[in-house]
């Protein structure tokens, strides 16, 4: 493009560049009928365009423009981090693609080792590696990709909650990504399949180097979830318009919001079969051993309480796309909306009460499996309602065949057939044979590639909002044609040739004519990506600009502002007072104490433009939409982990790459925290929340709600780790098995120390609020020296322990003890440091008026207490 | 919302019953009766501290149900991961 603006204007996206400053479309008439959150209404958001355009100059912070490189890097502005997680994506699908094709071409025909185009040691990698980067590093960022830049917009928010951390998500899913890549040259990536099943991901099986990379990969990779769900958990429950209940929530926000409650805790649960895992590999704990008591079933345990919900995570926002286009391309509200989205948390409820159907065929007991058999099928059933609510919204409505629609009725069919395929491997007895097999492989290829095919649709149906530009209808249509025919000749004769072992390169003769369909199958679907990069591609750039609704009958918000909207996303605060959306032009007074939902101010719709610009001036500051300490820390991370893959049993590897690795650590340390300090310490306003409907936590600020939510996701993690304790000591027999200290005095006292440090984080909430700076600042020091006298107290304990011989490798028993209260005193560290930096702002008299900090610091540090109330017991009394 | 003094009274019987799990371990109780009762003390505990000290008794209910909804979570995946193996 030519054109370049001033860096002050902060207009959003790359096609604005060539329309004219206030839009070309003007007037649209509103769509009107059925709705979901009330019913759009384009004209309120048009005639106040010209002001769109002077809210952004109101807003001139430097803010570069999308053209500039820097924008990219800094921008915490949802729409941006929404661009960059599905380019980002993108990418991944084509490295993930790119080994798909090369196991179809070893598989083209039956092969012996010896004979194979990869050899056997890189096929078992790029099975391992297609799986993990297809699931984890582009499907579900490629739908948070959409829900980045669409939720805000269907909730009438500003932006997510935490934009900062918005930022952080993204970078930390990239550089964990790029952290996998590495792995490939760190002598081989990890080989066990996207399971990772034990023992064979430890190092007595899988020693290089790149396998811990990867899952170290991994762990960063579950980081940037966490940070996500609770960003977007705040923002759903806390930033709704008014009026927007969630009762009228569009679909595509509910599938999101039960996503990110399903992410939460699912993930939490692989962070700590990760966690486990990292200690095994690179400190040289024992648990995933071969001699350890059900240490392999321990691993499937914690990988399938995740791993279930985690199709459901990948599916449910493809779910959401399929239900907001099908509704604007048959102008038909979602037949029995109420119910589909009951069954919708339904399946988010039970999918944590299913896990044991992927174990199936280990030792657990008869009774359990039935159980899980029962739940298994149950779960079944509220899909079946909402397949059929597809359906009949097809039946009632008048279908236009447009490309993002073929995508999401294609998915349909697809989802049909994969989820019925699925019950047959409910069946303990049917499992017994399909376990294993091409059955499996062709039936989740159906659940989770025809997931990806409603988001494709997706990525056509927002493709305008996001570049302001029309992509060429007719190749879209070509690009489904070719995926569907590429799909269904890729995946359909695996359910022929179901009795090729699955991961295994060499299968009967007699199947290689089905192989060969597949084959050529895959490559017809990766052309047809071609065609839809060519088209996306040159579209964004050059096609056709498109109105801000180019949907007749779309029903949800963000089709009622500009394409691509304004940085602020709308003229004025949206409220659905009056049953369809508008857009008052008074701004809300949001105080931090009283912001729960009850604080908006007096409301005067008819209020001119300038009167509204005068209230923004009085009471609203300008949002802040720059940091670099999202990429700072991300980078500091990268490096930081790169260098902690060098660990082998607790020392670097030896050698010159064991110094690279060792100073990789140390620099990657250094810089992670200095981003953090410099984060803390930067000004920056998010938006608040509370300004519209806020359930359940109306009341209760954004950084609170986002506090206990991440506490929640910690108590999971805990319960992980603690859970793999009580697993591990159930199977090797509980009461054979001795405390590791022998003498629990350390441990009551340890115990008085950290209640004790607990009351002082009290007194020192009092002495803020009674605006005492030094009976802060010596509530917060006495809590300081506390915890450094826990940290001292335990460092004299396990000194002892190793002088008896005891380390974290001696047997499972030692492991448990030390991994688990290792991390109790990693969180008591993180603790020690906010402390240190509280004390130092609390010296300078802050959080004299404002207590939160000290508030929420106190919700973390209790929380470490009481996980030592039960770790004391658990591991020196019991 | 709650006095020094009753933040103080809460710190003396945490600190108390800290020292009786102890106590209980050392009296020679049958194993699964003191498991049971040093179980029950933790449990009283953490409710205390999360209670009182984070102030969950004075919040909307909504936060307690989400901290309750993780604990669930765990406790699901602890318990029927061990019952699988019995």
């Amino acid at each position: 493009m030519s054109e370049r603006r001033p860096p002050t204007d902060t207009d959003d996206g790359t096609a604005g560049e060539s329309l004219p400053d206030d839009g070309t479309v003007g007037e649209r008439v509103p769509d009107g009928g059925m709705t979901d959150g009330g019913t759009t209404d384009g004209g309120t958001a048009h005639s106040d365009r010209t002001f769109v355009s002077g809210e952004h100059d109101a807003d001139g912070h430097a803010f570069p423009s999308t053209s500039e490189i820097r924008r990219w890097l800094v921008t915490t502005n949802h729409k941006d981090v929404g661009i960059l997680y599905v380019v980002t994506s993108l990418f991944f699908l084509l490295l993930g693609g790119v080994l798909a094709l090369l196991i179809r071409v070893q598989l083209w025909a039956p092969r012996a080792v010896g004979e194979t185009i990869l050899n056997p040691a890189a096929y078992n990698q790029a099975v391992s590696a297609h799986g993990l980067l297809m699931v984890f590093w582009f499907l579900s960022p490629f739908a948070f990709g959409f829900a980045n830049y669409v939720v805000p917009l269907q909730i009438g928010a500003k932006d997510l909650a935490f934009p900062r951390l918005n930022a952080l998500s993204y970078w930390l899913y990239l550089a964990s990504g790029l952290l996998f890549a590495v792995s490939f040259f760190q002598g081989g990536t990890f080989a066990g399949g996207w399971t990772m099943y034990a023992p064979l991901n430890v190092p007595t099986f899988m020693p290089d180097v790149g396998a811990s990379t990867a899952v170290l990969a991994l762990v960063l990779f579950v980081t940037s979830v966490t940070v996500s769900s609770v960003n977007f958990i705040t923002t759903i429950h806390r930033m709704r318009a008014e009026g927007l209940t969630l009762r009228n929530l569009p679909l595509f926000t509910w599938t999101i919001l039960l996503t990110v409650w399903m992410m939460l805790f699912a993930f939490a649960a692989l962070l700590a079969a990760l966690l486990i895992l990292s200690s095994d590999r690179l400190l040289g704990t024992t648990y995933f051993a071969l001699e350890s008591p059900g240490g392999s079933l321990l691993w499937t345990h914690l990988f399938w309480f995740f791993g279930h919900p985690e199709v459901y995570i990948v599916f449910f926002p493809a779910l959401g796309v399929m239900a907001e286009t099908f509704q604007t391309f048959t102008g038909r509200r979602i037949v029995g909306r109420k119910w589909f989205i009951a069954a919708m948390i339904l399946v988010a409820l039970q999918s944590f009460v299913v896990w044991m159907h992927h174990m199936f065929l280990t030792s657990i007991n008869l009774q359990i499996k039935t159980l899980f058999m029962v739940t298994t099928i149950g779960i079944s059933l509220p899909f079946d309602l909402m397949v059929f609510a597809l359906i009949y919204t097809m039946i009632k409505g008048r279908i236009r065949f447009t490309t993002p629609f073929l995508f999401t009725f294609g998915a349909l069919l697809l989802f049909i057939i994969g989820g019925i395929t699925g019950v047959f491997l409910g069946a303990v007895v049917l499992d017994y044979e399909f376990r294993g097999t091409y059955w499996v492989v062709a039936h989740f290829h159906y659940v989770m590639v025809g997931g990806v095919t409603a988001l494709v649709g997706g990525l056509y149906y927002w493709f305008p909002k996001m570049t302001g530009r029309m992509y060429d209808e007719f190749l879209g249509k070509l690009h489904f044609g070719l995926y569907f025919v590429g799909f269904n000749l890729l995946y359909f004769p695996m359910f022929v040739a179901w009795q090729t072992p699955r991961r295994v390169f060499d299968y009967a003769p007699g199947l290689a004519p089905w192989h060969k369909l597949a084959t050529i199958g895959g490559f017809v679907l990766a052309a047809s990506f071609v065609v839809m990069f060519y088209n996306l591609t040159k579209s964004a750039f050059a096609g056709d600009p498109a109105e801000d609704n180019p949907w007749a009958y779309s029903t949800t918000a963000e089709w009622a502002i500009p394409s691509p909207p304004p940085l602020e996303n709308f003229p004025g605060v949206p409220t659905y007072r009056d049953g369809t959306l508008s857009f008052r032009s008074d701004a809300p007074q949001l105080t931090a104490e009283a912001d729960g939902g009850t604080a908006v101010g007096s409301t005067s719709s008819a209020t001119p433009p300038a009167a509204y610009d005068a209230a923004r001036e009085a009471h609203d500051e300008p949002a802040s939409h720059a940091s670099i300490w999202p990429l700072a820390l991300s980078v500091g991370m990268f490096v930081l982990f790169f260098g902690l893959s060098g660990l082998r049993g607790g020392s670097f590897v030896s050698g010159a790459m064991g110094a690279v690795y060792l100073a990789s650590s140390a620099v990657g340390g250094a810089v992670t925290f200095g981003s953090l300090l410099l984060w803390a310490l930067e000004p920056f306003d998010a938006p608040a929340g509370g300004f519209g409907e806020a359930w359940p936590f109306a009341g209760v600020e954004n950084g609170k709600v986002g506090m206990w939510v991440f506490l929640a996701s910690d108590v999971v993690l805990f319960g992980g780790v603690i859970g793999a304790y009580v697993f591990t000591r159930v199977a090797f027999g509980w009461t054979g098995w001795e405390p590791i200290p022998t003498d629990p005095i350390p441990g009551l006292l340890n115990t008085y120390i950290l209640l004790t440090s607990s009351f002082t984080v009290v007194l020192a909430l009092v002495a803020a609020e009674k605006r005492s700076r030094m009976g802060v600042v010596a509530s917060l020091v006495a809590t300081f020296l506390l915890g450094v006298g826990f940290l001292v107290n335990k460092g004299i304990e396990w000194q002892h322990l190793f002088h008896e011989g005891l380390w974290l490798s001696t047997n499972v028993r030692s492991s448990t003890f030390f991994l688990t209260t290792g991390l109790h005193a990693a969180h008591v560290i993180v603790g020690l440091l906010i402390t240190l930096f509280l004390v130092a702002r609390a010296w300078r008299g802050a959080y004299l008026d404002d207590s939160q900090t000290v508030e929420y610091f106190g919700l973390y540090w209790h929380f470490v207490d009481i996980v030592w109330l039960f770790l004391f017991p658990l591991f020196y009394i019991l | 919302m709650v006095s020094t003094k009753l933040y103080t009274a809460i710190y003396v019987v945490l600190f108390v019953s800290a020292t009786i799990q102890v106590l209980v371990e050392f009296a020679g109780l049958a194993y699964w009766t003191a498991f049971a009762v040093i179980i029950v003390l933790s449990a009283v505990k953490a409710i205390l501290v999360a209670a009182y000290f984070q102030h969950l008794r004075f919040e909307p209910r909504s936060l307690t149900y989400l901290v309750v909804t993780g604990l669930l979570a765990a406790l699901a995946l602890t318990l029927a991961a061990s019952y699988s193996i019995l």
